[in-house]
C-alpha cells in the first residue's frame, strides 16, 4: 500500500465527500432570510409595525399553528403525512368543553388540558394503528380518519357553537404575561397560552434529538426497509408519531377554545395545508427523513407574519395564499437543488 | 461448446460433530418457501480470523443462507451453533448481540442520518433489545464513532462525523458500514458483493482493512461473483449449488475451472469466446470527440462485425464516452460517421433512430422497469411497431414478440408476463439486451454487461454477444472486467484521464500486461 500524506489514508482523493452548500444543508436559514426580507419590506412601508403589540399579535396568531406544526414535523420526519390533526383538535375541543360543562364545570384548567391531550393521543394512536395495519399510505388513511372524526363530531356531538366556556379555561385564556397600552391607546397583551410554543418546542426537540425514538423516526423516514431490517420496531414508531401529533392537536384545541372563548365545531378544520406548508417552508422534505424544530418554528413564523404584514399594509388577506404559494414554490426549487447534488 | 455434468465433488462433507474452535457452525439447515426447498441440509463452519468467499449461481440459496445466519429468517430445521452452544430463538437483534453483522449491497445505512448516527445504529438497538423509549447520549455516540473510525484510519473530525451518508461516495459509505461493524465488536462480518462499484484502488483499500480485521480475530465472509478477486484476496471458499454446500476449503486447493464446475454443475471453458473476424468496412467513425469533464480527442474506427472493448479506471472517461455515443450525455466536440455518413447523436432517441443501441451500466436503475412484465420491458424500444393504427398496443403481437426474444436469449422464465424483478440478475440483463436487439441495431454498446451476473449466465451472455456478430453487428463493450474483454473482443482500447492511451489486439494478450497498462 503506497504511503499517503493526508491524515486519512483510507480515503483517496477522488472519494473525499462533496459537502453541499451551507444553505442547502441548513434550509431553515433560507426561511430566516425570507423573514428578514419581509421585515425589511415592512420597515420601509410601515415602520409602525415594529411595536411590541404587533409581535404579541403575531405570537398569539401563531400559537395554534405552531403546536400543530410540531406534531406534523414529527410525522413528516418519519416519512408519513397526517391531515386529520385538525379534525382531532376540533373533536377534542368541542367534545371536551361540552362534557366539562355538563359534568364538571369547575374543573381546573390543568385537568382539562390533560384530558384534551389524552383524547388527542387516543385518536392519534388510532391513526398510527390504522396506518400500520392497513399498510396504506398515511395520507390516504388520515384523509379517511379526518372525515370520520369530523363526521362523528358533527353527527353525534353537536353542530351549534356556544360561548359559555368553563371558567377555568376562560381564566387561562385571558391571563397575560404582560400587558400594556400602546401608542394608539389600545390594550395589547401577551397571553400565557403562548408559552405552549417554547414548552412544546423544547419537548419536541428533545424527543427528536435526544431519544432513541427520535433516531428511529428519522431512520424510518429515510428508509423504512433498512430500518426494519436493522431491527427497529416500526409499529412502535408509527404509533408514536401519530400519537404525538394527536396529543399536540388535542392541546391546540383546548388552547384554541380558551383563547377565542367560543366552542365552534366548524372551526380549525380546513387549515391543514397552512400547517403543512409551514413545516415544508421550515425545510422538512415531504418525502421524510428530515426537518428540525427550529425550521418548523421559522416556517410557522413566516406564514403567520405574511398574514400580519398584509393586514398592516392594508392588502386583502386573500393575497396571503398567493404569497405563501409563491414562497413555497421558491423554497421547493431550492430544496430540490439539494437533491440534485 | 459442450456442457457436461461435473465429476464428483473434491471434498468430503463436513464432519457431523461441531468443530471445537469454530465460532459459528451450521448443521443440516433446511428452509422451505411455498413450493421451493431453498436450503437442503446446509452445514458449514466459520472460524475466527478467516476470510470466506461464498460462491454460487443465482438461485442456489446464498441469500437465504445469509438471511438465516443474520437472523432475518428462522430455519425450518437444523442447528445454529454459536461458540459451541445451540442457538434458539435466533432473531435479527440476537444475531447482532452475538456479533454477527451483515453489510448488504445497500450497506444498511440510513441515507439521511449522519456518519456518527449510522455507526451507532446497530449497537444502540442491540444493547437494549430494541427498546426505543430511552435517552441517547451524544457523547457516547461521538466517542464510539471516533473509536471505530480511528481503527479504520478514517477521518474522525466533526465535519466527517456529521456528514450525511447520502452525501458520501459509495466507497466511503462502505467503509462507514464496516466502521459500524467494528463499533459493535462484530466477530463475523458478512459482505454482499462489496466490490461491485469500486475502483481497483478502493478495492485494494477495502481488502487491506478486511485483512487487518481478520488479524484481530474477526471472521469475514464475502458473497461474490468475481472469481479472480476471490483468488486475489485469498482465504477459504464455500461453494453452494441447489441449496446445498457442495464444498468448503482453502481457495488455493481449487482451480478456477473446478470452482466454476462445482458452482454450475457444468464444464465451462474460459478460452476465447471470440469466433468471427471483423469485416473490412468501417461501421462507426469517431473523430476527435470530446465532452467537458469527461473525455477529449477520442478517435477510433469500428468495423462491421467487430467487437472492441474499452476500459480504464473510474476517472478515465470511459463511462462518459459510453454515454456520449448513446446520446445520453452528448458530445460537445468532434464528429461521428455511421457507414460513412456523418450523424448527430444528441439524444438517446436520435441514437436509436440511427440504430445505435445502448445497454446501460445499472440495469436496475437505468434500464429495467422493475415492476413491469418481462414482455413490457422487451418491447419498450419498438412500441410503435406493436401498435395498431389507433395507437393501441396489440397484446398478442407484443406477447409473441417478447416470447421469441426470450427464447432467442434463453431467458429462464415460465411466463413473459411475470414482473421482470422476479428474474435473476443474469436473466434480467438478457431482457435488457433483448429490448435493444429488437431495434435490429447496427451498433450495440454494452456497458458492464455482466455486472452482478453469475458464472453460468455470463457464459450464456458471451455466447449471445458472439452470435450477434454473425450478422455483421458491431459491438462496443465497456467494462472493467479484464478477462471478459480478453475473451470477447478483437481490440481493446485503454483510456486514461479522458484520452485513449493504448490500443491492444486482444488475441494472445496476457491479462497481466493489460492490468499493468491499466494501472501505470
Amino acid at each position: 500500500m503506497t504511503t499517503m500524506t493526508s491524515a486519512s489514508p483510507a480515503i483517496q482523493d477522488s472519494t473525499t465527500p462533496k459537502r453541499p452548500p451551507y444553505l442547502i444543508r441548513h434550509p431553515e436559514f433560507f426561511t430566516l432570510g425570507l423573514i428578514v426580507i419581509l421585515f425589511a419590506v415592512v420597515a420601509v412601508i410601515n415602520p409602525m409595525f415594529f411595536q411590541p403589540g404587533s409581535l404579541f399579535d403575531v405570537l398569539r396568531a401563531a400559537t395554534r399553528s405552531a403546536i400543530f406544526a410540531l406534531g406534523i414535523l414529527v410525522v413528516l420526519a418519519s416519512g408519513g403525512l397526517d391531515v386529520s390533526f385538525t379534525a382531532i383538535a376540533a373533536l377534542v375541543m368541542y367534545g371536551l368543553t361540552k362534557i366539562v360543562l355538563l359534568y364538571f364545570p369547575e374543573a381546573p384548567f390543568v385537568l382539562i388540558l390533560l384530558a384534551g391531550a389524552m383524547g388527542g393521543l387516543a385518536l392519534g394512536l388510532l391513526n398510527g394503528w390504522l396506518v400500520k395495519t392497513l399498510a396504506a399510505p398515511s395520507l390516504v388513511v388520515t384523509i379517511g380518519t379526518q372525515f370520520l372524526i369530523r363526521g362523528f363530531l358533527l353527527a353525534f356531538i353537536g353542530t351549534e357553537f356556544f360561548m359559555n366556556i368553563p371558567p377555568s379555561m376562560l381564566a387561562v385564556g385571558q391571563a397575560n404575561i404582560v400587558s400594556f397600552q400602546n401608542n394608539q391607546g389600545l390594550q395589547t397583551a401577551l397571553p400565557y397560552t403562548t408559552l405552549a410554543i417554547p414548552i412544546l418546542a423544547l419537548l419536541t426537540w428533545w424527543l427528536l434529538n435526544k431519544t432513541m425514538m427520535g433516531r428511529a423516526v428519522y431512520a424510518m423516514g429515510g428508509s423504512p426497509a433498512i430500518a426494519e431490517r436493522l431491527g427497529y420496531n416500526l409499529t412502535r414508531v408509527y404509533l408514536f408519531v401519530f400519537g404525538y401529533a394527536g396529543l399536540l392537536a388535542g392541546i391546540a384545541g383546548i388552547i384554541h377554545v380558551s383563547s377565542t372563548r367560543i366552542a365552534n365545531p366548524f372551526d380549525i378544520v380546513g387549515t391543514e395545508l397552512d400547517v403543512i406548508a409551514a413545516v415544508i417552508l421550515g425545510g422538512a422534505r415531504i418525502t421524510g427523513g428530515s426537518g428540525t424544530v427550529t425550521g418548523t418554528l421559522l416556517g410557522v413564523l413566516l406564514v403567520t407574519l405574511i398574514n400580519s404584514v398584509l393586514i398592516t399594509l392594508g392588502i386583502p388577506t386573500t393575497w396571503q395564499k398567493v404569497i405563501v404559494g409563491a414562497f413555497i414554490l421558491v423554497a421547493g426549487l431550492l430544496f430540490s437543488l439539494r437533491s440534485r447534488q | 461448446m459442450t456442457t457436461t455434468t461435473s465429476p464428483t465433488h473434491s471434498n468430503a462433507p463436513v464432519p457431523p460433530t461441531p468443530d471445537g474452535t469454530a465460532f459459528l457452525s451450521l448443521r443440516q439447515i433446511h428452509k422451505r418457501f411455498t413450493g421451493v426447498h431453498a436450503l437442503r441440509g446446509v452445514s458449514l463452519d466459520i472460524h475466527p480470523g478467516q476470510i470466506y468467499h461464498l460462491l454460487g449461481e443465482n438461485g442456489c440459496g446464498k441469500s437465504t443462507l445469509i438471511k438465516i445466519i443474520s437472523g432475518a429468517q428462522p430455519p425450518d430445521e437444523g442447528d445454529l451453533i454459536l461458540d459451541g452452544e445451540r442457538f434458539e430463538q435466533f432473531s435479527a437483534l440476537s444475531a447482532l448481540g452475538a456479533g454477527i453483522e451483515t453489510v448488504y449491497q445497500d450497506l444498511s445505512l440510513i441515507p439521511n442520518l449522519s456518519v456518527m448516527d449510522n455507526i451507532s445504529l446497530t449497537v444502540e438497538l442491540a444493547e437494549h433489545q430494541g427498546r426505543l423509549a430511552r435517552v441517547i447520549s451524544h457523547q457516547v455516540l461521538h466517542d464510539r464513532a471516533v473509536g471505530a473510525l480511528r481503527q479504520l484510519q478514517l477521518p474522525d473530525d466533526r465535519y466527517f462525523l456529521q456528514t450525511k451518508i447520502e452525501d458520501l461516495p459509495l466507497a466511503t459509505r462502505q467503509l462507514v458500514a464496516i466502521a459500524r461493524a467494528v463499533a459493535s465488536d462484530a466477530r463475523f462480518i458478512i459482505m454482499d458483493e462489496p466490490t461491485t462499484s469500486l475502483t481497483q484502488k478502493e478495492v485494494d483499500n477495502l481488502i487491506r482493512i478486511v485483512k487487518e480485521l481478520c488479524a484481530r480475530g474477526v471472521a469475514v465472509l464475502f458473497v461474490s461473483h468475481k472469481l479472480d478477486e476471490c483468488y486475489a484476496i485469498g482465504g477459504n471458499v464455500i461453494v453452494m449449488r441447489d441449496g446445498q454446500v457442495i464444498t468448503q476449503g482453502e481457495i488455493n486447493h481449487f482451480t478456477k475451472h473446478q470452482i466454476s464446475e462445482l458452482m454450475t454443475g457444468r464444464v465451462l471453458s474460459d478460452q476465447r469466446y471470440r469466433r468471427n473476424a471483423p469485416q473490412a468496412q468501417v461501421m462507426l467513425g469517431v473523430r476527435n470527440i470530446g465532452r467537458d469533464q469527461g473525455f477529449d480527442e477520442v478517435s477510433f474506427e469500428l468495423h462491421k462485425g467487430e467487437i472492441i472493448g474499452i476500459t480504464g479506471l473510474l476517472d478515465s472517461g470511459r463511462n462518459e464516452l459510453a454515454r456520449a455515443l448513446a446520446g445520453v450525455a452528448p458530445l460537445q466536440r468532434g464528429s461521428l460517421t455511421l457507414n460513412g455518413k456523418p450523424i448527430a447523436v444528441h439524444t438517446p432517441a436520435q441514437a436509436a433512430a440511427h440504430r445505435i443501441a445502448y445497454v446501460p451500466e445499472d440495469r436496475l436503475v437505468e434500464g429495467l422497469f422493475l415492476t413491469r412484465s418481462i414482455s413490457d420491458n422487451t418491447i419498450t424500444a419498438v412500441l410503435p411497431q406493436m401498435c395498431d393504427t389507433l395507437g393501441q398496443i396489440q397484446k398478442d403481437k407484443a406477447a409473441r414478440f417478447s416470447q421469441e426474444m426470450t427464447n432467442r436469449l434463453k431467458i429462464a422464465t415460465p411466463d413473459v408476463q411475470n414482473p421482470v424483478q422476479s428474474l435473476s440478475g443474469g436473466n434480467q440483463q438478457r431482457v435488457l439486451i433483448g429490448r435493444w436487439l429488437a431495434i435490429n441495431p447496427l451498433l450495440l454498446i454494452l456497458h458492464g454487461p455482466t455486472v452482478g451476473v453469475d458464472v453460468g449466465s455470463k457464459d450464456t451472455i458471451y455466447q449471445i454477444i458472439q452470435s450477434l456478430t454473425d450478422q455483421g453487428m458491431s459491438i462496443i463493450i465497456i467494462s472493467d472486467d479484464l478477462p471478459e474483454l480478453l475473451a470477447n473482443c478483437d481490440r481493446i482500447l485503454l483510456m486514461k484521464k479522458g484520452r485513449i492511451s493504448d490500443e491492444f489486439r486482444a488475441e494472445g494478450l496476457q491479462e497481466n500486461t493489460l492490468y499493468h497498462a491499466l494501472l501505470s
